[in-house]
């Protein structure tokens, strides 16, 4: 608090923190679903910095938080980076202009105050927050915003984000209005709206300009850079990085965010992240109090930290399914031009849906969840999971486990069974296949092994091959010498756009049959209308709409047999205030700005 | 000097040799370093093509293998894909903490090893060399990651030692005695199960060494002279079976690198372990080669050690 005053006194601002009082509805809404989750409103604030007012619990300054990482972060560049290290540290160095709150799933205002759309979808105003200073003091302007985007938007660059500034197949366009202002220009209206800027970091034009001119920009922020070469807009900076060991953020002194009394956030002193190479040495150095937060806790080594929580001054949560959808999926790519005619005869049973629908009919969801996850994760019909607030289709059936209508499909299909109780196809032929998967994933693995006891029960002979990852993606992707896949995936985002790609027939992640220039199936063909039509619906009831279809033809076909989606396990030491863990990435630090020790 | 001039030929001779190998293996293994993004629905096809292509992927194996023989000769090793930057100093760094890990166990072993097995060989056959040979047996036959995974239930149950890293959070600030503290806490487990782990052999072998030196007339004369029991055993009886030892001690560095890599990314070692298991895992060849090459240095370097110390605790070999 003397902080923050002494500060604006000192840079001759000063804030108003006015509340708005919000309707009573909005109110209700807000108390019943998580005080938390709902997001401060900016304050208007003339002539100083517009503080953004969180409505978290207000806590007390100082302390540090260690946390581990499962792998050292490999840059610090928010341009380059892919690997979730790197991001997790990242994003508490850096802000986007407007953000995806990960508790409440919805957009909320971050450097952009404000934004408004034009009433043709293709022009989206935004206001920043004026008063707005990277961690090294250095004033923020639309210039920067307009840098920022030019680099991602650069084919150069190769930014993997330039992807997602694609709208209609043209870039989106960005120009300056004033000091305060951009606007950015679609080619055709954009459902996702606002989100779009989620994930955009606001680069310092100061500090990169040089190096993207020079062409060097992807080699800038690697892990030796020098702390004060590196300045973001997130609420913490870079203070030191010892190779190998960990990574030290420190408080941002000018980040934009303040708390209902006025405290300038964050309240942490600082933020250390240790590198730890394997989930087991995290929940080791979690155990012995070496860190005081840990995520992507697999269920067995939750059961094992939740029985010593008491005594050893920590609590484990289970939060819900979070957004991974683990599946089953039948090679149905186009051979023509391979030389694989084994798997060219048992295409022709995974083409027929009735075969695939039986398959899915015999799959003991439930033991899977018990089994594999004991207890945290929930059996799925559909791509997606109950954690997703905003999108799940309720209307899709959830069928319990039945061999007999399994059976039924199967014969309808025209297989029959031998005497020893073999599925054989309408040409004698043995229903036997192989299902691949990662070895490193202990969860698939199991859940490949039940899949093969289910399946037995219906007569077929189902073989298991444990890959090596990209071993794995070799197969899938370029060999295509696979017949069946256990694999999971899971979105940054909740909205229907992030998995664009797995469900156009054309998209690289359209796993069963990727990359098809003309849709295969009629129903692929449905698919493809129906999401480029939700891509441009600007409402969200028709988005809503258009997707519970996309989810209805997706569990009636079965190219995907759905299987579970995986609880979010994590933990914290007792006494850290605010800590309200998301089904978001990433999961425990979403708001580790508010994050603050009680008594410390 | 010739002698060194031809040792330094036939390393360069076994490390380009390793370096080819190691090339051609990792090309027979499926994918690279951008096929993971291949599973991320955000990012297109397209993006990762050009970064293949970017970072050279799509070239030919004599060409890929060239350019990073140059960047060997300007002193960056290769790039690694991951972390976008020079091999060279990634690799450095890890490699100092693998270097103190194993440097740190090495004395201590062979600092064990020799007064208990010329002590054992002293008492051959009875009780106490017994015992000895048992436990060496025992220690032989347990595997060095279940005295990690013992070591670590220990940390975690009493809170002794720490369980895992180099320092503590912090470190920094601590006053100097409190930092040698802190380091040698952490040091204690890694470099325990390391010792653990290496500690029977080099019993066993000086035992076996001095046994067959302690039959000699040459002792069995000087015994008769009266001399001491130690000194007969220091001075006299372990110079004499020093030569096997000594080679010994060259291969020990490389199979202590080799536990030191397993045992670091058991215990978080901050090493090279837990860096080249990720490395492979990632496909970053590149990081994957230095670190297969650095490896073999300490091998070879070991070996050359042990054969100054050969030439200079043999007078016939110096005399060859």
């Amino acid at each position: 608090m003397k902080e923050l005053i002494f500060r604006l006194i000192k840079e001759r601002k000063w804030i108003t923190m006015r509340k708005r009082i919000a309707p009573i509805a909005i109110f209700l809404a807000a108390a019943v679903s998580f005080a938390v989750a709902t997001r401060g409103q900016t304050k208007p604030a003339a002539p100083g910095t517009e503080y953004l007012v969180t409505t978290g619990e207000a806590g007390r300054a100082g302390g540090r938080l260690v946390v581990s990482l499962r792998a050292e972060p490999k840059t610090l560049n928010p341009v380059t980076a892919t690997d979730n290290p790197s991001k997790e540290v990242i994003w508490r160095l850096m802000a986007d202009l407007v953000h995806i709150n990960r508790f409440s799933q919805r957009t909320e205002p971050a450097l952009a105050k404000s934004w408004k759309v034009s009433s043709d979808g293709l022009r989206y105003t935004l206001k920043l927050r004026r008063g707005l200073r990277f961690s090294d003091g250095h004033p923020v302007s639309a210039d920067d915003v307009l840098f920022s985007f030019q680099v991602y938007l650069d084919e150069k660059v190769h930014a993997p984000q330039r992807d997602l500034l694609i709208v209609g197949g043209k870039p989106v366009g960005i120009r300056k209005l004033d000091a305060d202002t951009v606007v950015f220009e679609l080619s055709q209206p954009y459902g996702v709206g606002e989100r779009l800027f989620d994930g955009f970091a606001i680069l310092p034009r100061h500090l990169l300009e040089s190096a993207y001119n020079e062409g060097k920009l992807t080699q800038s922020w690697g892990l030796n850079t020098a702390p004060e070469q590196i300045a973001g807009l997130g609420p913490f900076r870079l203070k030191e990085y010892v190779a190998g060991q960990r990574l030290v953020l420190e408080r941002n002194p000018y980040y934009w965010k303040a708390d209902q009394k006025e405290t300038a956030l964050p309240y942490l002193s600082e933020l250390v992240f240790l590198f730890v190479p394997s989930e087991d040495a995290q929940v080791i150095r979690f155990q012995a109090g070496e860190t005081d937060v840990i995520s992507r806790v697999n269920a067995q080594n939750f059961a094992v930290l939740a029985g010593q929580q008491q005594a050893r001054g920590y609590a484990m949560q289970d939060i819900g399914p979070g957004l991974e959808y683990n599946f089953l999926f039948f090679n149905l790519n186009d051979l023509s031009g391979k030389s694989l005619p084994q798997l060219a005869r048992k295409q022709a049973w995974f083409r027929d849906v009735k075969f695939r629908q039986a398959v899915s009919a015999a799959i003991d969801r439930d033991s899977i969840v018990r089994l594999v996850y004991q207890g945290r994760a929930t059996p799925l019909w559909g791509n997606v999971t109950p954690g997703n607030k905003l999108w799940g289709n309720a209307s899709l059936p959830h069928p319990q486990r039945s061999l007999d209508r399994a059976r039924s499909l199967l014969q309808a299909a025209g297989f029959s069974w031998k005497g020893d109780g073999a599925l054989v196809d309408s040409g004698g032929q043995a229903v036997e296949f192989t299902i691949v998967s990662n070895s490193s994933n202990a969860e698939r693995m199991k859940m490949a092994t039940i899949i093969q006891d289910d399946l037995k029960q219906l007569g077929m002979r189902v073989q298991i091959v444990a890959l090596e990852f990209r071993a794995l993606l070799a197969r899938l992707f370029d060999s295509k010498d696979y017949e069946a896949c256990v694999l999971g995936l899971g979105s940054g985002d909740a909205d229907p756009n992030a998995d664009m790609n797995v469900w156009l027939s054309s998209g690289p992640q359209h796993l069963w049959n990727p990359g098809q220039t003309q849709p295969a199936t009629p129903w692929e063909a449905d698919l493809d209308r129906l999401m480029k039509q939700q891509l441009v619906a600007q409402k969200a009831a028709e988005r809503k709409k258009l997707y519970d279809r996309v989810q209805q033809i997706v569990a009636e076909n079965q190219p995907m047999v759905f299987l579970v989606s995986p609880n979010v396990l994590v933990g914290a030491k007792n006494g850290l205030g605010n800590f309200h863990p998301a089904i978001l990435d990433h999961y425990t630090l979403w708001n580790v700005e508010e994050l603050f020790w009680r008594g410390k | 000097m010739r002698y060194l001039a031809q040792r330094l030929v036939r390393c360069l001779i076994l490390l380009l040799g390793v370096s080819l190998l190691t090339f051609f293996f990792l090309e027979l293994a499926p994918g690279n370093y951008f096929d993971e993004m291949r599973l991320n629905p955000q990012i297109s096809s397209g993006t990762v093509a050009a970064l293949r292509a970017q970072y050279g992927l799509e070239r030919s194996l004599p060409v890929r293998y060239f350019r990073w023989l140059k960047s060997v000769l300007q002193g960056d090793f290769g790039y690694s894909f991951a972390y976008n930057s020079p091999a060279a100093p990634l690799l450095w760094v890890r490699a100092k903490n693998t270097l103190l890990l194993t440097v740190t166990a090495m004395l201590l072993a062979w600092l064990l090893a020799v007064p208990l097995g010329v002590w054992s060989s002293a008492h051959k056959g009875r009780a106490l060399d017994r015992i000895t040979s048992g436990a060496t047996t025992g220690l032989l036959a347990v595997p060095d990651l279940l005295f990690a995974l013992g070591f670590l239930l220990l940390a975690v149950r009493t809170g002794w030692f720490p369980t895992g890293g180099i320092v503590s959070v912090g470190f920094e600030t601590l006053p100097f005695w409190e930092k040698v503290k802190d380091a040698a806490a952490h040091l204690t487990l890694p470099v325990v199960v390391l010792v653990l782990g290496t500690l029977p052999v080099l019993v066993r072998h000086v035992r076996a060494a001095m046994i067959e030196v302690l039959d000699s007339a040459f002792l069995r004369a000087s015994r008769g002279h009266g001399i001491p029991r130690q000194r007969l055993l220091f001075r006299y009886a372990l110079p004499a079976a020093a030569n096997p030892l000594i080679s010994l001690f060259g291969f020990s560095v490389a199979t202590l690198l080799s536990a030191a890599l397993l045992v670091e990314v058991v215990m978080s070692w901050p090493g090279l372990g837990p860096f080249l298991v990720e490395a492979i895992l990632a496909r970053d060849i590149y990081l994957v080669i230095d670190a297969v090459l650095l490896s073999t240095l300490f091998l070879v370097l070991g070996n050359f050690f042990a054969d100054l110390l050969l030439y200079w605790a043999d007078q016939r070999i110096r005399a060859e």
